[in-house]
């Protein structure tokens, strides 16, 4: 291969443009959609001014959507006899296949039933439990988000096929340490963390400072005490010229920033647990987007079977489900009746880390006022 | 504090034990992770110890790919016995793939990788796991054979995600597809997308329509959501068929709008939207579509600084402005970027320090007005700093945990 051709590689090939990507019958129709009905809660149909229909039906997928090929290949093989040639994979990972009648789309029900993947999940039910990959690839992850959504999905499948009926849509996002990769903006977060300050390898975190505390003196701060944001981890010259680090525990706040940096920095593994954030939401309907609150700032997640946190998860969905009005989600009715009363109806002890706030302002483009 | 391990941290140590706890994630009614991994030639042995260790046993590992500085993932495990490659995929705008392309993809995959795809990263691209011996070869095939090309990782252009838009949705105000390929051929954007020369990521997003499928409003450094200027549109004569038809309920669709914009002639039979109240809830379009479209007038919202991942606590997105077209702020786009690394040069912004840390450092009011020379046209709502955790002391923990298992004992009963 010519050098050339290997310096290429600096140009990203970027799949554009998109159109060369779509099944032919969407091709046809891009931008000519004029209406739309559900059909239970996994099939959706669309119908174009041209008069062309597409069924999508909506498949849920394993945590952390991982597929092996033999499986993909499956799904592959009945959007090809069943459907129209499509696959659409949705940004929370569900996978929807594509065909172009009702008798179809059932066929296409009934065949990823036998694989034993669920289809459901549109209108008010469980969307999708988002999960990071945690121990699958990750190197900050505290406690493991797929063996969680495993769980929860195995709990909570009635309500994403929807056997029993939600208020409104429902998200939840399983992350595997403060990083919180699935974000902030789901009904429910649960949310791995240390519960505590963090230690260090006394040895090997010396791999995270400079080698003599002269560099510290030349105004050097290492990047594992500088990332910090509140300013917990304090680096110091020894007497002997090495340099040592200390938490400052009152200060640090267990946002894991420095071990994102620093390998070496630890933690003790039994207190490990999940903080459980809720109300978040990122559409405009209701009282539009809100970021979610930490209610719950530590419970144990204890493997194979996190009882406490799959017990957890479905209190708050019966409450919500008791209390709340049609069409309104979690944070809508959080914004209702209030935290105070939420706390009271779950009787959470209160620390300085899931105070009850009340949010003022609306988010998003309700920002910019009257458009 | 020091902690001491009782056992080495090793995978050979946990395996045994973490291959048995797995056999409980195989059971249960919903897909099995580990039964779609065990189909594979990933090393599941790393994750069965890292649970039972209740460790992640990956470290950052390294790979050399001639000429990609940026859209793998090294791993290796703490022991250095195994690692593992992933190259994250540029997804086509929508992620709507016909079958044809998708074929290719996994043959791909089988021919240089594992055998394993993750569908949807976090961010949406796609996620291969490939043998790191022949990752300098795959890279060609990607581009030559399947038309696409390593993502992205660490400090540059993060995959940018598109909702459906028009090509299978009937609300898109905006073609959200073409505008995310215009962006990621825009060329500073095409240039910026090779290395990785920022302070940290750099994420936009486009929603077509109030409903924010890609969440713009908080995971988007730049989120662009579709919208339309005073009232939705009624179509009178088709609504009052509805009504008719007994498929909306006038009174509790007016009753129900969250903007309190509605109200509903019951002599005249017709619906009233006050243009000047409308938040853009949706609400009575999902309800009545088509009869109650979004107005003609449409226009793109942009939220700016909206992150998760960042060093002072994630942030919803501000407001910027609302324009025509995503053409009107490619300047702005660029001149953030442009300003956020010459802040990262002075000193002021810092390595891992989000757009949106960096606007509050400089203040929104001077980003808008020094930076970005504009007027602002809306003012950010405050909230606190979205993060999770708590450092807590023995007896608090035990508190919550104590708490816990009440719930525990309420949902499941008590434990035999």
């Amino acid at each position: 291969m010519t050098a050339d051709k290997v310096a290429e590689r600096l140009k990203k090939k970027l799949p554009v443009p998109y159109t060369e990507w779509l099944p032919e019958k969407v091709r046809r129709n891009v931008g000519k959609w004029v209406d739309r009905k559900y059909h239970g809660y996994g099939i959706i149909e669309h119908i174009s001014a041209t008069g062309d229909r597409i069924f999508t039906v909506k498949v849920g997928t394993p945590p952390n959507f991982r597929l092996s090929t033999d499986t993909l290949k499956k799904f592959v093989d009945i959007a090809d006899t069943l459907g129209i040639g499509g696959i659409k994979i949705t940004r929370n990972g569900n996978l929807e296949i594509l065909t172009d009648s009702l008798d179809k789309a059932l066929k296409i029900k009934e065949e990823v039933e036998k694989m034993g993947f669920p289809v459901g999940g549109w209108g008010p039910t469980l969307w999708s439990i988002n999960s990071c990959t945690a121990f699958l690839t990750c190197t900050t992850a505290v406690v493991d988000a797929p063996s969680i959504t495993k769980v929860l999905y195995d709990h909570l499948k009635p309500y994403f096929t929807g056997e029993v009926k939600l208020p409104a849509k429902l998200r939840i996002n399983v992350s595997g340490c403060p990083s919180a990769c699935g974000g902030f903006t789901t009904d429910i977060n649960i949310v791995g963390h240390y519960g505590d300050a963090p230690t260090y390898d006394p040895e090997r975190i010396k791999l995270c400072l400079p080698k003599s505390a002269k560099a510290l003196e030349m105004g050097h701060v290492p990047e594992v005490a500088e990332v910090c944001p509140t300013g917990a981890i304090r680096v110091f010259g020894k007497p002997d010229g090495t340099v040592g680090l200390e938490v400052i525990r009152p200060k640090c706040i267990a946002c894991g920033r420095c071990r994102d940096v620093c390998d070496w920095i630890d933690f003790d593994q039994s207190k490990a647990g999940v903080a459980i954030l809720i109300g978040g939401k990122a559409s405009n309907t209701g009282r539009g987007p809100l970021p979610s609150i930490q209610v719950i700032p530590w419970i144990p997640a204890i493997p194979p079977d996190y009882r406490e946190i799959v017990a957890v998860v479905k209190k708050i969905i019966d409450l919500w489900r008791e209390n709340a009005r049609e069409g309104e989600r979690i944070g809508d009715w959080m914004a209702r009746v209030g935290l105070e009363q939420f706390y009271k109806m779950l009787n959470i002890p209160v620390t300085k880390w899931n105070k009850p706030v009340t949010l003022t302002g609306e988010f998003g483009f309700r920002q910019f006022g009257p458009i | 504090m020091e902690v001491k391990q009782q056992r080495p941290l090793t995978v050979e140590e946990w395996a045994a034990e973490g291959m048995e706890l797995l056999k409980y994630y195989e059971k249960g009614p919903w897909p099995s992770h580990v039964s779609e991994l065990k189909k594979t030639k990933y090393p599941i042995e790393a994750y069965a110890a890292g649970l039972a260790a209740r460790k992640t046993m990956w470290a950052a590992g390294s790979a050399k790919i001639r000429y990609v500085y940026t859209g793998f993932i090294a791993r290796r495990t703490r022991d250095g016995k195994i690692s593992e490659l992933h190259f994250r995929v540029w997804q086509p705008s929508g992620y709507l793939y016909s079958t044809e392309k998708l074929k290719k993809l996994i043959e791909f995959t089988e021919k240089y990788g594992l055998g394993l795809i993750e569908l949807a990263g976090q961010q949406g691209q796609m996620i291969i796991s490939i043998r790191p011996e022949v990752a300098d070869e795959a890279v060609d095939y990607l581009r030559d054979v399947v038309g696409t090309d390593v993502g992205a990782t660490g400090d540059t252009i993060r995959e940018i995600a598109a909702c459906v838009g028009p090509a299978l949705c009937e609300y898109s105000l905006y073609d959200t597809l073409e505008a995310r390929d215009k962006f990621l051929t825009h060329p500073k954007i095409y240039e910026w997308m090779s290395n990785q020369l920022f302070p940290f990521k750099f994420k936009a997003k486009f929603s077509g329509c109030p409903f924010d499928c890609t969440r713009a409003v908080h995971r988007a450094d730049f989120g662009f959501i579709g919208v339309w200027e005073g009232a939705p549109e009624v179509d009178q004569e088709a609504f009052r068929r509805k009504v008719e038809a007994g498929e909306v309920d006038p009174e509790k669709l007016a009753a129900n709008c969250p903007s309190g914009a509605i109200t509903w002639d019951n002599e005249r039979k017709e619906l009233r939207i006050d243009g000047t109240r409308c938040k853009k809830s949706m609400h009575c379009i999902r309800t009545a579509f088509p009869a109650i479209k979004p107005g003609k007038n449409r226009k793109i919202a942009i939220v700016v600084g909206g992150h998760v991942k960042g060093r002072f606590g994630g942030k919803m997105g501000k407001p910027l402005a609302v324009v025509n077209s995503v053409d009107e702020a490619m300047d702005w786009v660029v001149k953030t970027v442009e300003s956020w690394m010459e802040h990262m040069e002075k000193g002021v912004v810092k390595h891992k320090d989000r757009i949106g840390d960096f606007i509050m450092k400089v203040g929104f009011k001077k980003y808008v007005n020094e930076i970005l020379g504009l007027k602002e046209v809306g003012k950010p709502s405050l909230h606190p700093s979205l993060r999770a955790g708590a450092v807590l002391d023995d007896e608090e923990r035990k508190m919550y945990a104590a708490w816990a298992s009440k719930i525990v004992e309420e949902v499941f009963g008590r434990r035999a």
